[in-house]
């Protein structure tokens, strides 16, 4: 299956958008629906983070309008779209069996998406019957198009996985830095209180945010331990 | 600014093929994925620039129609879409991909209508300019990451893992050894990671400009709903 | 004047000198850079074609060549706004390259020009880019060679003074801040110069060797590009196309680079980058005695991993220890003195041979064999500078050339330390080095290696760490460097790497911009007025 290298999956999916505009609202010049899906993608960038954060297991991904294809000039022949299309392209972590996890990566997205996804489909064609999440992921299958190579250059971990990786191997850094000489037994002491801090099997904490872009506000830990088992971290935080 | 995401650019790159043409290259990948032609992808793994990247070739009639009231497509070629997620700018990538691996490209471009071949540069760098499409909204989990940094960070996770749970009941001189043979195990590992050094001036300034916008709208109204929630009520 | 197995034929007395010599290597120990604002185009162009009379060009030296060696040399360099002033039609200066047109301090984001790089700090004369203008880069082999070339050129200047004017503002190492220009000498020992620099290492050694230049086919060993072959040898080695370092010849694309129409402007000539770095040889100093008796090999191989290469220019991953690396360079004494020692004839060329052969380990070498970097340090400055192929990672033929990603990343260097060292144990003061780097495309050459290699790590596998030496580090909360580098043990011995944290900017920007480097051709072109792109 091309649509996936190992455990990571590329849904690639194209969909077409209606034809003709908006209502015009008083004072306001109307927007096609293909501008009106630009302009509503356009504006998520202007929040401090995106909603796909919230969308478990997305590596990346990206959304853009595509209205129309670019002409190589004679002697090849002119090409044009009939309709434009909201291209959704994500790179995420599906699992063994890819399509089950196609799937539910899907309904994640609603789950903790659904004002995005409606607000951004809402001007796509056959868009107006789907309001549960079982219609969304049927929705988007029909729109996807079959990769014909999918290429993992990366890991193909669940997200949890990779971002505590990135969290620890920027821990673990610091720690080889600020240890570097110690000895035997205060080595040892350090090492296992850089293990309590730093959790490494716990996924839900010490971690790296999603999306996060500085170094300032990477780490999170939704469950701390209480204080009284909190060890004294290593190393100032940056 | 849209694509990019830290340290990932997203490109897209859109180009037609003759549709019998685009038959047998849909082979041709075939081929390339069998793992035991997957030497052709071997200068992607080293040049270690992908997080991921994919080619979907597209025939006239698998455009996805979704209703009658959607006009189907005529379209004279088939096409060949092209998404990746690359580490650098567009610049360095494009200049990479051409220098490093000039026949794997002619291979996965093979035969597209007016590929110029991956070498000489310009004209190549003119037909990728020619038929990339800009991305609109573009999301990373680790803008702070390269592939590099994703790749080392699993390396690190399990040496670090598999030494706990060896040392643990160790003699303080044992654990000492043992901890210098974990960091010469990983010492291709022990960089660190922050964000990206700029990737175009442009870029840089829409960035700030955005950051200036954030502040200042952050100071007139707190309250003010996340950006964008629900078509409805942004106006 | 071709180089054997290339057919390309340059007229090297159309080229400038500084593009293919490094007048240090001549012995021009000594140089003066001066700049100048137009503020009439007329005059400029009368200023310009005069220059284009006294300009060094390349054209060989002494034995069998018709030139003799003159006392100084002279180059004329011009920045986009001095070509606008002497009038260059708006279509022409469309065509040269964006990052050029931008400006160094435009370009500083990318650079790292940032903190105490920032152009707030730089020398007067260099934070009004507007009105820098032309560039004249004098160097003479005695300090009386200097003075008169100065001379002459003050004298074309009054000539020409209704629209040329020399810039102040140089500062100079006894604290003025208003000289008339740059001074730059070689740094001497018991009064002789040494290709020595501020912190103490031999420089200059490493240059690319391209198609046409005449050079001595030897130099081809470490200064072209990697074959797949052994690096040691002839054969690990082919020369560079023309067309990285000249525009109007063929690059390593296998086409003519992007140059300024029309074609006669940009032929023969080339981009140049000045920079003017500081160097904090007290912090540098510091740092290496106080982390050099915690680290194993101590301060002399603490220095040596840091820039690849030994103090005395030995390199590290060729002479992994500071004894074989002394060794080393009292047998090359040796050799070169029994030249010296020798009397003419068959024995005489043996000798010869023999200090040629040890010469070339000075670069004749790769990290093919140094993949993890036990010898020479991944992050050192002249592996990140250079990679020589390694950027292949050892997974033979995963690119079609070993030397992809290297190869069109090259830039000669050009320059000298300025300034002197009163106190090693002190920032402050006037040292450093006048910093050239010319190639014909600054952007994929100088500002990526500058952005990608120097201040980041990603092509080398090393995150966001940076270039030790020359790095732009920042500063922690705390107020100490935050720079890292990793020195990597021997694999599966079980040592661990030496990790040195807390490194702080050892170099700093003091000034600079980004120049053109025309023909003699293109010089008469703009002096005469006669640059017409249609
Ligand atoms: C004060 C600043 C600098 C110092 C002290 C310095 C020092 C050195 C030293 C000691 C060497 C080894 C000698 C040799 O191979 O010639 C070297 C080589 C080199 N440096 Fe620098 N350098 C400085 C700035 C720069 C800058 C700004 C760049 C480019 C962005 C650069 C690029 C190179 C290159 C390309 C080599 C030759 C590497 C090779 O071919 O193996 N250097 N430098």
């Amino acid at each position: 299956m091309p649509n996936e290298a190992g455990r990571a999956y590329g849904l690639t999916a194209l969909c077409p958008i209606k034809h003709g505009a908006e209502a015009p609202q008083p004072g306001k010049p109307a927007r096609s629906f293909a501008a009106r899906t630009r302009d509503l993608l356009q504006d998520l960038n202007e929040a401090a983070e995106s909603p796909m954060a919230c969308v478990p297991n997305t590596y990346l991904c990206r959304f853009l309008v595509l209205d129309n294809v670019a002409y190589q000039g004679d002697p090849a022949k002119l090409d044009r779209l009939r309709s434009s299309y909201l291209v959704f392209v994500a790179d995420l972590h599906a699992g063994k069996k890819s399509e089950e996890g196609l799937r539910r990566y899907l309904e994640g997205m609603w789950e903790h998406a659904e004002p995005t996804v409606r607000s951004l489909w809402e001007h796509c064609v056959g868009f107006d019957t789907v309001s549960s999440s079982d219609a969304f992921v049927r929705y988007v299958k029909r729109c996807q198009v079959e990769n014909t190579l999918y290429f993992n250059g990366s890991t193909d971990e669940p997200l949890a996985e990779q971002l505590k990786n990135l969290y620890l191997k920027q821990e673990f850094s610091r720690f080889a830095f600020e240890h570097q000489g110690k000895k035997g037994a205060e080595l040892q002491a350090a090492f296992g209180q850089f293990l309590t801090r730093t959790r490494p099997h716990d996924l839900s904490g010490p971690t790296w945010k999603p999306g996060a872009r500085t170094l300032d506000d990477a780490v999170i830990d939704p469950n701390p331990p209480p204080q009284y088992l909190r060890s004294v971290p290593t190393g100032a935080s940056r | 600014m849209p694509n990019i995401a830290g340290k990932a650019f997203a490109m897209n790159l859109i180009t037609p093929i003759e549709r019998w043409q685009a038959a047998f290259n849909k082979i041709q990948f075939w081929a390339i994925r069998q793992p035991i032609l997957s030497f052709s992808l071997r200068g992607l793994v080293t040049l270690s620039m992908i997080h991921y990247a994919r080619w979907a070739i597209v025939q006239p009639t698998e455009w996805p129609r979704l209703d009658e009231s959607q006009p189907k497509e005529k379209l004279h070629y088939a096409y060949q879409l092209f998404f990746s997620n690359f580490n650098g700018s567009w610049a360095q990538y494009v200049d990479s991909f051409s220098v490093a691996i000039p026949s794997g490209l002619n291979l996965l471009w093979f035969r597209n209508v007016g590929w110029p071949k991956a070498v000489p540069e310009q004209p190549f760098h003119r037909y990728v300019e020619h038929n990339e499409v800009w991305t609109s909204h573009y999301y990373s989990a680790y803008p702070m990451a390269a592939s590099n940094d994703v790749k080392s960070a699993q390396r690190v996770k399990q040496a670090l893992t598999s030494f706990a749970s060896r040392t643990k009941d160790m003699e303080a001189a044992a654990f000492e050894q043992a901890y210098n043979e974990l960091l010469n195990e990983l010492q291709a590992d022990l960089s660190q990671m922050a964000p990206t050094p700029i990737v175009s001036l442009a870029n840089a300034a829409v960035e700030e400009r955005m950051r200036q916008d954030a502040e200042a709208g952050d100071e007139q109204d707190s309250g003010r709903a996340p950006a964008m929630m629900g078509g409805s009520h942004a106006e | 004047m071709s180089t054997p197995g290339s057919p390309v034929t340059l007229d090297l007395h159309d080229i400038q000198g500084n593009i293919v010599k490094a007048y240090s290597r001549y012995d021009y120990s000594h140089a003066r850079y001066v700049l100048f604002e137009i503020t009439d185009g007329q005059a400029g162009r009368g200023f310009i074609a005069t220059l284009a009379e006294r300009v060094t060009t390349s054209a060989p030296w002494g034995r069998g060549s018709t030139e003799e060696r003159p006392e100084s040399t002279l180059n004329v360099a011009l920045t986009f706004a001095g070509l606008r002033m002497l009038g260059l039609p708006q279509a022409s200066l469309l065509t040269f390259s964006p990052e050029f047109a931008t400006g160094m301090r435009g370009r500083g984001a990318i650079l790292g020009d940032d903190g105490p790089s920032g152009p707030e700090r730089w020398d007067p004369v260099w934070r009004k880019p507007h009105r820098i203008h032309v560039l004249i880069t004098i160097n003479g082999v005695s300090r009386d060679a200097i003075e008169t070339a100065y001379a002459f050129v003050t004298d074309i200047t009054g000539r020409y003074r209704a629209g040329v004017r020399c810039l102040t503002g140089h500062r100079d190492p006894e604290g003025r801040n208003d000289m008339p220009y740059q001074a730059a000498s070689a740094i001497e020992i018991d009064g002789k110069p040494t290709p020595k620099e501020h912190f103490g290492y031999t420089d200059g050694i490493g240059n690319p060797y391209f198609k046409g230049t005449g050079e001595h086919p030897e130099n081809v060993l470490g200064g072209g590009k990697v074959t797949r072959r052994d690096a040691t040898t002839r054969a690990g080695w082919e020369p560079l196309e023309t067309g990285e370092f000249l525009l109007g010849y063929k690059d390593e694309a296998q086409e003519f680079p992007e140059a300024p129409m029309p074609p006669l402007l940009g032929r023969n000539g080339t981009y140049m980058v000045y920079r003017k770095l500081h160097q904090n040889v007290g912090s540098f100093n510091r740092y290496l005695d106080a982390v050099g008796t915690e680290y194993p090999g101590g301060k002399e191989a603490l220095a040596a991993k840091f820039a690849g290469r030994w103090r005395n220019g030995a390199p590290v991953t060729t002479f992994p220890t500071e004894a074989e690396a002394e060794a080393f360079a009292q047998q090359w004494m040796a050799a070169k003195l029994k030249i010296q020692q020798t009397p003419k004839g068959p024995a005489r060329e043996e000798a010869k041979a023999a200090f040629a052969q040890l010469n070339a380990k000075f670069v004749a070498f790769d990290y093919s064999k140094d993949l993890p970097g036990a010898g020479c340090p991944v992050g050192a400055h002249i592996r990140r500078t250079n990679p020589r192929g390694s950027l292949e990672f050892g997974e033979a033929f995963a690119f079609d050339t070993r030397g992809a990603l290297t190869n069109r990343r090259r830039i000669l260097r050009r320059g000298l330390p300025y300034g002197s060292v009163v106190d090693p144990q002190d920032d402050t003061g006037e040292h450093g080095i006048v910093f050239m780097a010319l190639g014909a495309n600054i952007r994929r050459q100088f500002e990526f290696v500058q952005q990608q290699w120097v201040n980041y790590g990603n092509d080398f596998r090393l995150g966001n760490d940076r270039d030790p030496i020359i790095g732009n580090h920042g500063t922690t909360p705390e107020g100490k460097g935050d720079g890292r580098m990793t020195i990597e043990a021997e694999p599966g011995g079980g040592r661990p790497p030496f990790l040195c944290g807390g490194m702080p900017r050892f170099v700093e920007t003091r000034g600079g911009e980004y120049f053109f480097v025309p023909s003699i051709t293109a010089l008469r072109l703009i002096g005469e007025g006669m640059v017409d792109p249609t």
